[in-house]
């Protein structure tokens, strides 16, 4: 439908809808027609009218109209001119009126040299400004109250960026305009300052300002880099790409690139302004030994020569399976492969796990089991595609920002929103049926669901005929359920399940995200489980806008499974115990492999407390801090002849250990990273490591060597040719094949890759109906009698898992310790007043924590987060785990709330 | 504009408006506290930067929000009325509770100051009882009566509608397009045009908006129809929605017509009860009703699409076109806004047919319109004539000529021509007639510029109304009407000799670069002045001649 018009005379072709400015961009230059007010992800505004054009209908220019190029339609056969003597008047006019309301004091200005106002000046020619002195905004004072955030609204032009970014990217509505005319200015919250504002810190607004107007503590306006390096956020399984701007061996700043699939120009503030724990003075930099009961500094070699005799004699005494590792979901595809191979091959035990087991390992499980590949069947990109969201178990405003946005952006523009969660998420709050279950119920809703969509006859039966199996029985058993029983299990009215379960089943296209909230559970993977049963039961698979998109975690958390971070599969999800696939694995590494399944991460606990597990290593995961019932989990380390911890920082993990590896972090190494949506992007060194630490493939790499394995020099792209070996689903990938936007798996031979699973078939064939009855947790049943309170456990925005890292940086000034949520009726009846300790009580122990009264978690419910070890809610956290993937029940514990004297 | 904001006011749609929530909270202090703020931006999900933006950005609702508004629109202020008004005013309050306010349409009295919700003029703050009664001016016209007819009970005066209900709305829309009825508000849209263009609209939710805003200082025609021919409207505006397909109509009335507001209220209330408006109206399947909404002082609020935004909530800041309104309007929906005097024209052609409204007035300009006189005039008063008639009938029969010496009129609003009085004779009240001579029908507002009133003053004060009045988006209205000012009144007061060049490079960058009509439309009664009272600017520009 390409129709044709006329820029200063070329013919060029453009498509209906299409802006002027667009069509000159595309045909003529990026910053051909000079722009203010316009920004890549924003909306056109028409407020600068720098972008103004003329149009006329016909060659000789008759009957001219002026039209700001960035909102006007390109009509067809029109005559654009975009620089006609008139233009180039009226653009430099404009622009010498914004020079009469700003500083000019360029040469001490943070953006000089990076200003758009000083180069769009200079394209239009300014020399002089001809207007007397008049009223002004020059005396605005500059807000420096934020730990990130700064603005000069003296050097303001107007033109609303930041307050649109705010709003259509971040969707936080932080910043407004306020008054009217010459006297409209800038403002943050009700006119106050951005510390007492609403602000999230992402940043949006700060990369959207054309000036200095807006800006952050690192100077970003300033940053005149040596260097910018691309590369992909270590903070959640969101894989946003980063660019960041670098001189020698120092981080300027980061900024989020416009043309990155995944995050088009938006980052948050963990991804943009959390990077200087890099550096920060607590990194390890050097390796450790324990010595008399303190860990010294040595040298690598002793620390290897030690960590190889110690490994060996162990093997020799107990066999290798008395020796076990935890890998990082944080660290890179090759070293995650690199670790597994290492276990495998190198020591020989399959006892290989990483922090999937205490995330997402139901995911994995459940959806193998269902669909038979255990991984996000869409693209986050998709939200633009679907009618209605599910969004179970997930807070992803404050653990998945960017998706969290782009889930928020859709529910305000009224798109139909489900979310199930015990806690009023922020995303609950612009949902239209918000399921707020008791926690642990999700198998009972859930089930609910079905029922109304099965009583209501909105199966897609063509879907349920063609692609799956087991539906009959399964809908004989989901029909025999009394609704209202599990009304009373959920605290969910029937209602409230029928009319939700109607949305979702009647949606032209439905798509589903879920979190933690699911898996973290004693019926952890059922209810994943159950989510698969309803997009099948629904037809809501195989295309755009549809699907199971469970929202992984840590940066790689798909990665690592990916490449075999688990006891039962290796690299590529093939069974161990197959002795064809033992086969093809041996045949890579050149050396036998044991052919049994491994310990998963709290049977190496169970190992390590009876004496059976001996030596362990782990790499970036403080599993004192972060599994459940932390005493436990120390004690079992504390059994241990070994415990090698690589680390960035003295977790408290890496304080038992008995060797410590410092190790560096994701600024520091090349590799890959796989996002919760399959896509394997580059991450690009930035900065070269730590004096004293190496990347972790490194250490792994010079570890096989010293064990007697011949590994090649360590090099992330050798090692990823060596996966696309192995891993069927890589097979088409290759480090210049990435490109900037990586590729989502499966990447065939010819390097196509797939937005899509299960688009044709399922790769069980059909897809297979399940049906789980709800069983409480022996959590509740053994302890709920003495131990009242329900304690869910989540997320904040500002830290990352045990905060390791974000605690190094200042996050900690916008968030400085974990607080309970509870509402304000339990709050009354013990006298709890906001602010007040509490003392947190379950069948473990007792942890003091702050309360914070909310009207987010309902009577009855407690709600904190595992963010800072001197909180160490995990000393509390039960030992009950998923029945199917051993994934420990963070989500429910019973509890009481003491109040200390 | 924002999608968001639009889209989350559009949840608690017309019944729970944001805006008027602002109004209601304002209570005694005049302005929202910051509690209230919070919590509103709480309730409807936004940010209290958005209510903070919001209530700051209207002069009956922000923060330094007053006691009581002296009147500083056109006529008044050039009544030489407001200096003694403004004395007496300051002998009762303290000077940071008088504001100001530009026209409350007693330009026929002048003196006037809004006190307590309720305007007064032709007198003193002393006599304030007796002069608000606002019986002061004529009505009356030439030739064919559309307009200004009588009113004699409800069932009688929209008998005539409900035969067409019951038909298809294509059959009115046919006579809409025959009748080349053009919009009254200024811009001379084809009404049909519109109306087609919403009806065309597949949605199953539209809304028709009446623009009552009549902030022209100087205009008081709308003011008169909606409280004296308020049915006139209303019939016009089923009229209007049927055509559209619109479930739900809007009348947003300016907060400085308070008596329009009570009036209209009550009308609506009557008609109601009879059943001319909500289910099934008139005995038909057609389904409307007309919610009032009191604006809260802003004269940019009269431009279409501030005005939905304003409606909407939202800071009423002018939105890019495309989408049109007709296409994308209230709360994204299609919505129909046209002005009061359009809208209470389309009953003549719906008892009458469009070939009747079409062979009044003239080939392009067809109908009457009306026209409102200053005190200047020996009558001043609201004159319905038909398009076409020689201004000078409307001067000098009807308004029977000036009571003092006049040098220049000024017609169609702040954004009007300013005609100098030797033009009279060669304009005719259409809108070809003044845009081929360079000036603008407009609204139809006359303001007279008396001899001895300065023009350079005159020109101050339109820049200064502008500046005043912008919404502030678009760099050229925003930074341009002030510096204006700010040349003009350093000419005046400081001996600036003003570089003549520089202030066309401003006119061209208002004409050219504005967003919308008010920065836009600045420029042609300024160039006008220049054009007509050369000599007595000379002396304030570098150049002689100018």
């Amino acid at each position: 439908m390409s129709r044709e018009a006329f820029i200063n005379g070329q013919q060029v072709k453009f498509t209906p809808g299409e802006t002027i400015l667009e069509v000159v961009r595309k045909h003529i230059g990026k910053d051909y027609i000079p722009t203010l007010c316009d920004a890549p992800n924003l909306e056109p505004f028409g407020s600068c009218r720098v972008c103004s054009v003329e149009v006329s209908a016909d060659l000789e220019g008759k009957a001219k109209r002026v039209v700001a190029a960035c909102h006007t339609p390109m009509q067809e056969n029109t005559f654009v001119y975009t620089h006609s003597q008139s233009i180039n008047k009226l653009r430099k006019n404009i622009i010498e009126l914004v020079l009469t309301d700003h500083p000019l004091d360029c040469l001490t200005c943070e953006a000089n040299g990076n200003c758009e106002l000083q180069q769009v000046a200079a394209t239009v020619g300014i020399r002089e400004v001809r207007y007397p002195e008049g009223k002004n905004h020059l005396d605005v004072p500059k807000d420096n109250s934020h730990p990130y955030m700064t603005s000069d609204l003296s050097k303001c032009i107007n033109c609303a960026r930041c307050v649109r970014a705010c709003d259509e990217v971040q969707g936080q509505f932080v910043l407004s305009m306020a008054g009217r005319g010459f006297d409209s200015r800038i403002i943050k919250g009700a006119d106050t300052n951005f510390s007492e504002s609403d602000c999230v810190s992402c940043g949006a607004c700060a990369q959207a300002c054309p000036t200095s107007a807006i800006s952050d503590v690192f100077q970003s306006k300033a940053v005149k880099p040596g260097k910018k390096v691309r590369t992909v956020c270590t903070y959640c399984g969101v894989g946003c790409n980063l660019d960041v701007a670098v001189n020698g061996n120092e981080v300027l700043s980061i900024q989020a690139p416009y043309d990155a699939e995944v995050n088009a120009g938006h980052t948050c503030l963990k991804g943009r302004y959390a990077f200087r724990f890099y550096n920060h003075p607590d990194r390890i930099k050097t390796p450790l030994i324990r010595k008399n009961g303190n860990l010294e500094a040595v040298d690598w070699e002793e620390a290897y020569a030690f960590i190889a005799d110690k490994l060996h004699a162990i093997k020799a005494t107990y066999g290798p399976d008395a020796i076990a590792g935890i890998s990082s979901s944080r660290c890179t595809n090759e070293e995650n492969y690199l670790m597994q191979k290492f276990i495998r091959a190198v020591v020989g035990t399959n006892n290989i796990d990483g922090c999937a087991r205490v995330c997402h390992s139901p995911t994995a499980l459940g959806m193998q089991r269902v669909y038979g590949t255990g991984a996000a069947t869409n693209s986050i990109a998709d939200i633009k595609h679907t009618d209605c969201m599910l969004i179970v178990g997930a807070n992803p405003t404050a653990a998945h920002p960017v998706t969290g946005a782009r889930l928020k952006q859709a529910a305000m523009q009224g798109k139909m929103m489900i979310v199930i969660d015990p806690r009023q998420t922020e995303l609950a709050k612009y949902a239209t049926y918000h399921l707020q279950l008791r926690p642990g119920t999700n198998v009972a809703v859930l089930n609910m669901l079905f029922y109304y969509i099965i009583k209501h006859g909105l199966e897609d039966k063509e879907f349920i005929e063609q692609r799956t199996a087991g539906y009959n029985e399964f809908r004989k058993d989901i029909l025999a359920l009394d609704v209202f029983a599990l009304e009373r299990i959920s605290g969910v009215s029937a209602t409230l399940a029928e009319k939700a379960a109607m949305a979702y089943a009647t949606a032209p296209n439905a798509m589903s995200f879920h979190g933690l909230g699911v898996t973290e559970h004693s019926q952890g993977t059922f209810a994943v489980m159950q989510i698969a049963n309803l997009a099948m039961i629904t037809g809501n698979i195989g295309r755009k806008g549809v699907g199971v998109n469970p929202l992984r975690g840590q940066n790689n958390v798909q990665g690592a499974a990916d490449m075999g971070v688990q006891p039962h599969q290796g690299a590529g999800y093939m069974d161990v115990t197959d002795p064809q696939v033992k086969q093809m694995y041996e045949s890579v590494y050149g050396v036998s492999l044991p052919g049994h399944i491994g310990y998963k991460i709290p049977e190496m606990y169970d190992a390590a407390l009876e004496g059976k597990l001996k030596g362990m290593w782990i790499i970036g995961e403080d599993v004192v801090q972060t599994d459940p019932n932390s005493q436990r989990v120390r004690a079992a380390l504390g059994r241990l002849d070994l415990l090698v911890v690589q680390e960035l920082f003295m977790t408290e993990t890496a304080r038992e250990a008995t060797v410590v590896l410092p190790g560096s972090s994701f600024l520091e190494k090349s590799g890959t990273f796989t996002n919760g949506e399959r896509r394997v992007q580059r991450v690009n060194q930035v900065i070269s490591p730590l004096p004293g630490t190496k990347p972790d493939g490194l250490i792994l790499a010079e570890m096989m060597n010293i064990m007697g394995y011949q590994q090649a020099k360590y090099e992330p792209a050798d090692v990823l040719n060596e996966i696309a070996q192995i891993v069927p689903f890589f097979r088409g990938i290759s480090w210049e094949r990435l490109g900037e936007n990586g590729k989502q798996w499966p990447v065939g031979g010819d390097g196509v890759d797939t937005k899509i699973l299960h688009s044709e078939t399922f790769k069980s064939g059909r897809a297979k109906f399940f049906f789980k009855e709800f069983k409480e947790s022996s959590e509740l049943t053994d302890n709920a009698a003495e131990y009242p309170f329900i304690l869910t456990t989540n997320r904040e925005l500002q830290h990352y898992n045990c905060g390791a890292m974000t605690r190094r940086t200042k996050n900690i000034e916008l968030l400085a310790e974990d607080y309970l949520l509870m509402n304000a009726q339990d709050a009354e009846r013990l006298h709890v007043e906001q602010g007040n300790w509490v003392e947190l009580e379950s069948a473990r122990g007792k942890v003091k924590v702050r309360a914070k009264i909310s009207a987010h978690v309902k009577p009855g419910i407690v709600s904190t987060t595992f963010h800072f070890p001197e909180i160490m809610i995990n000393n509390i956290t039960s030992d009950v785990h998923d029945t199917e993937a051993s994934c420990p029940e963070y989500k429910v514990v019973a509890v009481k709330v003491n109040i200390p004297n | 504009m924002s999608k968001n904001l639009s889209a989350l006011s559009a949840k608690k749609g017309l019944k729970d408006g944001l805006f008027e929530r602002f109004a209601e909270l304002s209570g005694a202090n005049g302005t929202v506290g910051q509690e209230e703020l919070k919590g509103l931006a709480q309730e409807y999900l936004i940010g209290s930067a958005n209510t903070y933006g919001t209530v700051s950005f209207y002069d009956f609702l922000n923060p330094g929000n007053k006691k009581i508004y002296i009147c500083n629109g056109s006529a008044c202020m050039m009544s030489g009325k407001q200096v003694f008004l403004q004395k007496e005013i300051s002998d009762h309050f303290r000077e940071d509770e008088i504001g100001e306010v530009s026209c409350l349409g007693r330009c026929y009295e002048n003196g006037a100051y809004q006190y307590e919700n309720k305007n007064y003029s032709g007198g003193t703050f002393q006599d304030k009882a007796e002069n608000n009664a606002d019986g002061g001016y004529t009505v009356s016209g030439k030739g064919a009566v559309i307009l200004t007819s009588g009113f004699s009970d409800i069932t009688s005066y929209y008998e005539s509608l409900v035969k067409w209900l019951k038909e298809d709305p294509v059959r009115l829309l046919k006579e809409i397009k025959k009748s080349g009825l053009r919009g009254r508000g200024g811009a001379g849209f084809p009404v049909g045009l519109k109306l087609e263009t919403c009806h065309n609209q597949k949605s199953e939710e539209k809304y028709l908006v009446c623009n009552a805003d009549e902030g022209d200082p100087g205009a008081y025609t709308d003011r008169y129809i909606l409280e004296r021919q308020p049915h006139a409207l209303i019939y016009g505006m089923i009229v209007g929605a049927f055509v559209a397909g619109a479930g739900m109509g809007i009348i947003y009335i300016r907060a400085e017509y308070p008596e329009a507001c009570a009036v209209v209220e009550k009308v609506l209330s009557d008609l109601r009860n009879e059943g001319v408006l909500g289910v099934n109206i008139l005995g038909s399947s057609f389904s409307f009703d007309i919610k009032l909404i009191r604006a809260a002082g802003s004269y940019v609020c009269g431009e279409e699409t501030a005005l939905l935004n304003s409606i909407e909530g939202q800071r009423p800041e002018v939105r890019v076109r495309p989408p049109y309104p007709a296409i994308e309007g209230l709360f994204g929906k299609p919505t129909l806004v046209n002005n009061v005097e359009t809208l209470a024209s389309l009953k003549y052609i719906v008892e009458n047919g469009g070939s009747a409204f079409a062979n009044t007035g003239t080939k392009t300009s067809t109908g009457t319109k009306l026209i409102c006189l200053d005190s200047f005039f020996n009558h001043p008063g609201v004159f319905e004539v038909e398009m076409g008639t020689p201004l000078a009938v409307v001067v000098y029969e009807l308004g029977g000529g000036f009571r003092t010496k006049v040098k220049a009129l000024h017609i169609g609003g702040p954004l009007g021509g300013i005609v100098p009085v030797h033009k009279i004779d060669s304009l005719h009240v259409d809108f070809e007639s003044f845009k081929d001579q360079g000036f603008l029908l407009g609204h139809g507002s006359i303001v007279s510029i008396p001899d001895s009133f300065p023009m350079i003053k005159y020109l101050s004060h339109l820049f200064e109304f502008t500046a005043k009045e912008s919404c502030g988006k678009c760099f050229p209205c925003r930074l341009g009407s002030q510096r204006g000012y700010e040349l003009l009144e350093k000419a005046q007061h400081e001996g600036l000799d003003i570089d003549h060049i520089l202030f066309d490079d401003l006119l061209d960058t208002l004409e050219k670069g504005s967003l919308c009509a008010l920065g836009g439309g600045l420029p042609l009664p300024v160039k006008n002045a220049l054009n007509y009272f050369g000599e007595e600017l000379s002396p304030y520009f570098k150049e002689s001649g100018i």
